[in-house]
């Protein structure tokens, strides 16, 4: 019965099918998926060092116009993050990475718990101590809990004094080092990625597994429409700067522009350029319906004018899930397999 | 870490031992009749009503064993509590395979296998040492010490302690933490809470708080005493039911319909629940997370520290359903046509390593179990995790790629015996 189900990156042999229909096409889409991520990778890396800049910037000269900064670089860079996290493949596998950017759910509030053990010894908080403290000290949301936790920000501890600062600009190191491994990682993995099959069925399932964890548990659940009905804000990204549906739309952004054109080239080339249009389009809906997205998810869930909207672009994105998962992904034969949705 | 999901290599030469002779080998070794996906079923229900008749056995010698604590109080009846709830959790692990596939279990179980759960809805625990899941206002309701509780605005009278009442408030609030019943319930009446962190030691409740006049401590020993009289009883009656659900000889319970639908349906709900066990909740929500996060709350048996065996027993129900064969609390087996029967008729191959890696696993889990249970030295779950902790970050990990592994040819040996869609939700669906 435990609510979450983080993302668990595995990589499961998968007996592919022969797909002699379309070598070309499947070629040509690995290529396209292939240059897709890289340019989603070579953003997260440009946004991070910036981030991890801003951080000591603010550190060694805090002003309200750097923390300003720093916010926004916060925000950039976590978007950044968001449009390539569908991608559970390759050297994001790699020292449990994907875990390393986003630690997420956190029901527990494991990251306040980390933050104040680490900030409240004395020892120095040093990249040794980041690298060996875990995923919940090592990326986004610590920064996230850092820079826009209420509790954290009332009392001695607020950004920006000086061990708060530390751990702050530790983490965004970390967070850019990681960065620069995996963009180098992605573009050494590139001949391995192109000359083996099996990356065909592993990509499309990507994009199925993270529009059906879109659906079900970062909108159906805290929207209160799966398990007990209640509406619970705590378990979506970035709730505590209120940014969790820029979060969502940044992924399905992501999606489109990374996932879709490979995805599409294979169905024009299975003869279902219709299916693939259908999505073109239905991704766009997504887009256009967005309900502003700087709404706060807290905000969005107690009042029911703004619930509606929110309601509307749940409707979108679960007519965008049944065309990929259920109809594309018939046309291209692939099959579901298990995936860490599958616990509780 | 580096090469913790790459599944094949390691893990599959690991296991390159024949298991020849062991319990897995196939029943229709012996037997002329082969299996057919219809006799595999029918197996399946028998394991299972096995199986929860098991679990149901040990949770009525745990509600014995309780009753007796709570009538007189002493260190000798605690300690006979303890064992009765570690031999109960024995049978009940090995049915949390039956889970996924089988809604009816996954709707029952919350009941009985909730958590992690904010303790301080039951009864006390000490306030710098106690963090509770984020938004869940009745984490610090404290039923014992109540007459009653406002939890989310709402105000419930919990004057009297019955099983009824302790199932309504499970869930309280629509919190899934506010677990007020179940195994961990009477884990945590029974330890207390563990605030050892990641050093070793588990929950240190004191006898004396189920004792009588002056000697109960931190009050309340009377309600104390009722909850877990109530909670226990509340166990073994959810067992019924289950165990009546998967009888033979009914017309109108769960077997029946099982039995009476296609036959694929059912082994789709078999390798269902053996890949969604395996992968997604025992690799990856009970052993990943608290790795990779170095978070002992979320440890399985977090107040007794009993959580290697969890694992182990989640792992041999996995390998009971796919072999058809389960070791019953008695001694006696229980044997019949298996899953790998049928891959073995189809291919040989598939089958020899997926009874590896089952074995693989099982071993994985059983150094685990061994590291945790050692005379010397003993590793609990809790100090694997610990940040920096090298050797025990190995042994979680090696049980978590040996999952890994055997879950990819779970998925193999479904397409091979012609199951194409493994979550139930597709079934509709033309794959």
């Amino acid at each position: 019965m435990q609510p979450i189900a983080r993302l668990l990156c595995t990589s499961i042999l998968v007996a592919t099918s022969p797909f002699a229909w379309a070598s070309d096409a499947d070629t040509e889409a690995r290529q396209q998926w292939h240059e897709g991520i890289a340019t989603g990778y070579q953003s997260l890396t440009t946004e991070t060092s910036e981030l991890a800049e801003s951080a000591r910037d603010y550190c060694v000269e805090s002003a309200e116009d750097s923390r300003a900064r720093l916010e926004a670089a916060w925000l950039d860079a976590f978007l950044a993050w968001q449009r390539v996290r569908f991608v559970d493949f390759g050297p994001v596998e790699n020292n449990n990475l994907s875990w390393q950017f986003q630690f997420w759910p956190d029901p527990k509030n494991l990251i306040a718990r980390k933050a104040a053990y680490l900030i409240g010894n004395d020892e120095a908080i040093t990249p040794q101590v980041v690298s060996q403290s875990g995923v919940a000290v090592q990326g986004f949301p610590m920064m996230e809990y850092l820079l826009f936790d209420q509790q954290l920000n009332a009392g001695d501890n607020a950004l920006p004094s000086a061990r708060t600062c530390e751990l702050l600009t530790n983490v965004a190191g970390h967070v850019k080092s990681n960065s620069g491994e995996l963009m180098a990682g992605w573009l050494a993995f590139g001949p391995h990625y192109l000359e083996t099959a099996q990356y065909f069925d592993t990509t499309i399932r990507a994009g199925m597994a993270t529009l059906e964890i879109l659906e079900e548990r970062r909108l159906a659940q805290p929207m209160g429409l799966r398990g007990n009905g209640k509406r619970n804000p705590y378990i979506t990204d970035a709730w505590r700067s209120g940014n969790t549906l820029m979060t969502i739309e940044a992924t399905v952004d992501g999606l489109r522009q990374f996932f879709l054109p490979g995805l599409a080239t294979l169905l024009e080339a299975k003869s279902e350029p219709d299916l693939a249009e259908r999505i073109r389009k239905q991704f766009s809906e997504v887009q256009q319906n967005f309900p502003g997205a700087h709404l706060p998810m807290a905000t969005a869930l107690n009042e029911e004018d703004q619930f509606r909207v929110l309601q509307s672009l749940y409707v979108d994105i679960s007519q965008l899930t049944t065309l990929v998962n259920d109809q594309a992904a018939v046309a291209l034969g692939v099959v579901r397999g298990f995936n860490s949705s599958d616990g509780d | 870490m580096r090469s913790a999901f790459r599944p094949a290599p390691l893990a599959l030469t690991v296991a390159a031992v024949l298991t020849a002779g062991c319990a897995n080998t196939p029943w229709s070794a012996d037997n002329s009749e082969p299996a057919t996906k219809a006799s595999v079923v029918n197996h399946y229900a028998d394991l299972a009503h096995a199986n929860y008749e098991d679990a149901l056995i040990t949770a009525r010698a745990l509600d014995e064993a309780t009753d007796r604590l709570i009538a007189n109080p002493t260190e000798a009846n605690l300690a006979a509590a303890k064992e009765a709830w570690l031999a109960a959790r024995v049978p009940y692990q090995q049915t949390e395979v039956f889970r996924f596939g089988n809604a009816i279990v996954d709707d029952w179980e919350g009941q009985l296998n909730a958590w992690p759960l904010d303790e301080g809805l039951i009864d006390y625990v000490k306030a710098d040492g106690y963090q509770h899941e984020l938004g869940n206002s009745g984490a610090t309701a404290n039923i014992i010490a109540s007459n009653s509780i406002n939890v989310g605005g709402e105000t419930l009278n919990v004057a009297s302690l019955s099983p009824e009442l302790l199932a309504d408030l499970n869930e309280v609030g629509g919190s899934e933490a506010n677990v007020a019943t179940g195994y961990h319930a009477v884990e945590f009446l029974l330890w207390g809470q563990d605030l050892h962190g990641f050093e070793s030691g588990a929950g240190e409740r004191p006898v004396t708080d189920y004792a009588r006049g002056a000697d109960c401590t931190n009050g309340n020993c009377e309600r104390r005493g009722e909850y877990l009289d109530a909670v226990t009883d509340l166990l073994v009656s959810d067992l019924e039911w289950m165990v009546a659900q998967w009888a033979p000889s009914a017309s109108d319970n769960y077997r029946a319909q099982l039995t009476a639908a296609e036959a694929n349906e059912g082994v789709q709900k078999m390798l269902f629940g053996m890949g969604s066990l395996s992968l997604g909740e025992l690799a990856g929500e009970r052993m990943k997370v608290a790795l990779e996060a170095n978070s002992y709350e979320d440890e399985h048996d977090c107040f007794s520290d009993n959580t290697h065996n969890s694992h182990y027993y989640n792992g041999q129900g996995i390998q009971n359903v796919y072999t058809g064969t389960y070791r019953r609390v008695d001694g006696s087996l229980v044997t019949g046509p298996s899953l790998s029967d049928l891959v073995q008729q189809s291919n040989p191959e598939l089958d020899a390593r997926l009874n590896n890696q089952l074995d693989a696993s099982m071993e994985a889990l059983a150094l685990m179990k061994a590291r945790a249970e050692s005379s010397e030295n003993p590793m609990a779950f809790d100090t694997m995790i610990a940040p920096g902790n090298a050797e025990g970050t190995r042994i979680v990990n090696d049980a978590i790629m040996a999952l890994v592994a055997q879950t990819g040819s779970i998925e193999q040996a479904a397409r091979d015996i012609g199951i194409e869609a493994l979550s139930p939700d597709d079934a509709g669906h033309s794959f």
